[in-house]
């Protein structure tokens, strides 16, 4: 894959109805393709890698997308916003 | 010094069926945390009705006011008039251009929303000049900020004790930092910032910039947070505002 095909793909994860994902960064490497990047779920991280595979790039994908964290109980936080001094 | 009105925002939920469950439970009792709720955009991953749906099944479990402006990707299946109604519907405001207000125990919380629109900031900005193409790029981006200063120049008159700007795109391109530098232009626009510091704003609220941080100023020193889920990485944050004491 050149640089072109590259950015291409990158597109085409940003536009495919399947991801809409406009955070997924690739880069080649050897004879690696490395994805990352930051998702919601993992149902949308294997979409991703199925966009990518349908392209056939025919280099080994290397999984580097990070999940977001969960939003998760605990205390909220706060922060004071004051008035300004005028 | 006067009690601070509780403000909760979060922005760039980008709900869809997979999410369900994520933020209802973190939400149902947030009236203990915080006054109102703040979202800023892109509420839904692909723009669709049954995604508002989600949206309006989570966010319509907190116990405040939830006040939202649409974001970037709740545009792209051209169903955001069909969201806008099905949020009114469940109970969600819609801001576009408009604002509101909430009337605390700590005072009157006045919120001006926008979706807000791609521009740049200082430096490395989009110019209103060549083909028509180029033209209406910048000039939406150039009519959004109009329309909020509208919306806040109409809010004056409702005399809130707290004025937040609520927007999608960001206003600065402090909370920017993290983003590649590439991608400002279209991640935020310095008009929506001229607005805000043109008209008694305490604090903007936007999202949209996943990887960028959350605290920055405007110009003339207005707070501006970027409440991104992927940036605050909770379900929410507050924000504590303390009403500026009566002249
Ligand atoms: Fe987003
Ligand atoms: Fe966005």
């Amino acid at each position: 894959m050149n640089e072109q095909q590259t950015r291409d793909l990158e597109r085409a994860i940003a536009t495919d109805p399947r991801t809409h994902e406009l955070g997924i960064r690739l880069q080649v490497r050897g004879d690696h393709l490395v994805v990352s990047g930051e998702v919601a779920s993992e149902a949308r991280r294997a979409m991703v890698l199925e966009v990518i595979r349908d392209h056939d790039p025919g280099l080994d994908i290397v999984d580097y997308i990070v999940l977001s964290a969960e939003p998760g109980p605990g205390e909220p936080q706060h922060e004071q916003i004051d008035p300004p001094r005028r | 010094m006067p009690d601070p009105i509780r403000v909760a925002a979060v922005g760039d939920v980008h709900l869809a069926d997979d999410l369900r469950g994520r933020y209802a439970p973190l939400i149902t009792n947030i009236s203990e945390e915080a006054d109102a709720l703040l979202v800023a955009g892109d509420l839904t991953q692909h723009g669709t009705v049954e995604e508002a749906e989600v949206f309006a099944d989570e966010f319509g479990a907190a116990d405040v006011p939830v006040l939202a402006v649409l974001g970037n990707h709740d545009y792209h299946s051209g169903a955001e008039r069909d969201i806008v109604r099905l949020l009114e519907d469940r109970g969600v405001a819609v801001l576009e251009g408009t604002s509101t207000t909430i009337d605390t125990d700590a005072g009157r919380l006045g919120v001006a929303g926008i979706k807000g629109f791609c521009l740049g900031f200082s430096g490395r900005c989009a110019a209103d000049f060549g083909e028509p193409e180029m033209k209406a790029f910048t000039g939406h981006g150039i009519e959004t900020a109009a329309r909020l200063r509208q919306a806040l120049d109409a809010l004056e008159a409702e005399e809130p004790d707290v004025t937040v700007a609520l927007s999608h795109f960001s206003p600065v391109d402090d909370t920017l930092v993290g983003e590649p530098k590439e991608i400002w232009p279209f991640l935020g626009n310095y008009r929506l910032g001229e607005a805000i510091d043109e008209t008694g704003v305490d604090l903007a609220v936007h999202g949209h910039a996943h990887a960028g941080r959350e605290k920055g100023l405007t110009p003339a020193g207005v707070p501006v947070r970027n409440v991104a889920q992927p940036v605050i990485q909770a379900a929410f944050r507050v924000y504590d505002v303390v009403p500026r004491r009566s002249a």
